[in-house]
């Protein structure tokens, strides 16, 4: 007897289940088939079939350029939080030390400060020191938001592989470093690269802190936020919003399937 | 002896050598910990000198004033607003945990094959465009929009009075944010159900619970913290959400989050006012999270 779900109630949930999905997707569905609408409105019916609103966004140098700023400000706000975040995950996973539960709620503290919040502090504070809002601004703001995902990613992965490989490295004569380097940074690079996207997607997606802390070259997020408001342009918006969502989605998946297959050959490794 | 004292002194220089070779923890947690001193907890202080007019937008001789504070305590606006935002995220967290609860619980405990790709299937969402989805409901739900034309087309509804409430309301702001955290927070209830011991709900079926006894015993005390947890998860952005309501919820949908930012905007900046709210809602988070740790803490140690 299955102890935890009844057949009926497991074919309930099920049912339920499908529902949830559908409803997460048909809005998504929703819009990929209003972007080769031949149609400024999103309306019933279907007035024809298109591909000009992809042209006209692929032509678009205003939103290239968005795409682009917002590409250099994940690139670079990811590389950022993955150093720092592989550095205090180090220092959290394999030390002991005073002060360990204060510093670990330090660096998770970003995780529940209301996005608004926090950028208008960083807002005030550029402004205090007369700081220049720029690409660099908003890079500063979203390795503080990425951080403490990164450090979520990587503690348990350190946990995992457990310290006696380490170990033997010093024990041979590896220096710190070169322990690093040739010993786990192998062992938490699947661990690294999710980190590595988790912060792309954060950064990429981000309005609220951007929104306080952008220059004139603004993100993506902050170019589609000013295009909602153009009814003449949605059209072009929802055919962008179609590229985004699918690679996202790509991504994610890809990503996914690409670190279960790699750490399952380095789980065959791994001296557990 | 001699021999095994050798190898005690042999294992301290072991320690030793490692303890000298491994990078110090300052070396590892100074940069990290700087960077959130620098950038994220100075700039909290900072909120705090403006909301008490230690410093100002224009610069020159301000005395401190709890002005601001005394302001927000004392006018009704304010704290209706915050009342009305606290609602409407407690309800919405309410019913994204309600619904993720038996969709974690079929995904964990029913025995479904590849439970990992629903599991992907049901968080792929979230991890697409917040912005893009928010659009999409836009879309469905103007009053030209899909549900209208749709109701038009059919001839259930005429184009005269197509439905309003519908987008810019409340409604639409609550459903928007619903939909758009649905997904995440599966995730940790999931966890904290598949770490669920199947024994236990085996020894309660042994001694004769029926499943429902052996849920409520059981299974939904043990998954409480991480109930609790998506609960948390969800309340904080939603209570500060101020993107979702300026797309979709009119003068209606307003919520205190886009009060906070108005005042930082560009037509009438209160900075001073503005900080004192930011600090107000930070302070409730903070400690409504002090109390969901607690909460969370204590019902692991009974676990």
């Amino acid at each position: 007897m299955d102890v935890a779900v009844s057949p009926n109630g497991k074919r309930l949930l099920r049912a339920l289940f499908v529902l949830v999905v559908v409803f997460l997707y048909a809005p998504i569905a929703i819009l990929v088939l209003f972007s080769f609408n031949n149609s400024v409105l999103p309306t019933f019916p279907l007035s024809g079939f298109t591909l000009g609103w992809y042209r006209q966004f692929i032509h678009d140098s205003d939103l290239r350029g968005a795409l682009e700023t917002s590409a250099l400000v994940a690139v670079l706000s990811s590389i950022g939080a993955v150093v720092l975040g592989t550095l205090a995950s180090l220092a959290l996973a394999r030390r002991r030390f005073h002060g360990k539960a204060a510093a670990s709620a330090l660096l998770l503290s970003p995780l529940v400060i209301p996005y608004l919040v926090f950028g208008i502090a960083l807002l005030l504070l550029f402004h205090t020191f007369g700081v220049q809002r720029s690409v660099l601004t908003v890079v500063i703001g979203h390795i503080v938001i990425s951080l403490p995902y990164t450090i979520l990613v990587l503690v348990p992965r350190l946990q995992q592989i457990g310290v006696d490989l380490e170990e033997a490295a010093y024990d041979l004569g590896a220096g710190p470093f070169s322990t690093f380097r040739l010993i786990v940074f192998p062992l938490i690079l699947p661990a690294v690269v999710s980190a590595f996207l988790i912060a792309l997607t954060t950064s990429f997606d981000e309005y609220a802190v951007a929104s306080f802390v952008v220059g004139t070259r603004i993100t993506f997020p902050i170019y589609l936020y000013a295009a909602l408001r153009f009814p003449s342009r949605l059209p072009e918006v929802i055919a962008v919003a179609v590229v985004v969502i699918t690679v996202s989605l790509l991504v994610v998946i890809g990503a996914e399937i690409g670190r279960r297959r790699v750490e399952r050959r380095i789980g065959a490794l791994d001296p557990v | 002896m001699a021999r095994g004292e050798g190898r005690l002194t042999d294992i301290g220089a072991r320690r030793r050598r490692r303890a000298r070779r491994a990078l110090t923890t300052p070396g590892l947690l100074g940069l990290p910990v700087a960077w959130l001193a620098v950038f994220f907890l100075v700039p909290i202080g900072i909120v705090a000198a403006y909301s008490i007019d230690a410093l100002a937008i224009f610069p020159g001789k301000h005395p401190i004033t709890l002005d601001g504070w005394r302001e927000l305590l004392h006018s009704g606006i304010y704290l209706g607003l915050f009342w009305k935002s606290v609602k409407m995220s407690l309800i919405v967290s309410a019913i994204v945990v309600l619904l993720a609860y038996p969709l974690a619980y079929y995904l964990a405990l029913s025995g479904t094959k590849r439970k990992y790709v629903l599991l992907l299937i049901l968080i792929a969402p979230f991890l697409t465009s917040y912005l893009l989805r928010v659009l999409a409901w836009k879309v469905i739900l103007g009053s030209q929009g899909v549900v209208n034309s749709f109701l038009f087309w059919t001839g259930l509804r005429s184009p005269d009075h197509p439905i309003e409430q519908l987008l810019y309301s409340r409604f639409a702001v609550m459903l928007v944010l619903a939909y758009i955290w649905l997904p995440f927070v599966a995730l940790p209830i999931f966890v904290s159900l598949e770490n669920l011991d199947m024994r236990l709900l085996e020894a309660a079926s042994d001694l004769g619970a029926t499943r429902w006894q052996a849920f409520l015993r059981v299974t939904l005390p043990l998954s409480a913290p991480g109930a609790a947890a998506a609960f948390l998860f969800i309340f904080i952005p939603t209570v500060g959400e101020f993107v979702t309501p300026s797309l979709v919820g009119g003068t209606s949908g307003y919520m205190y989050g886009n009060q906070i930012s108005d005042l930082f905007g560009t037509g009438f900046p209160d900075w001073r006012t503005g900080s004192v709210l930011a600090l107000f809602l930070l302070a409730v988070i903070a400690s409504f999270t002090l109390v969901f740790s607690r909460f969370t803490r204590t019902s692991q140690v009974v676990g």
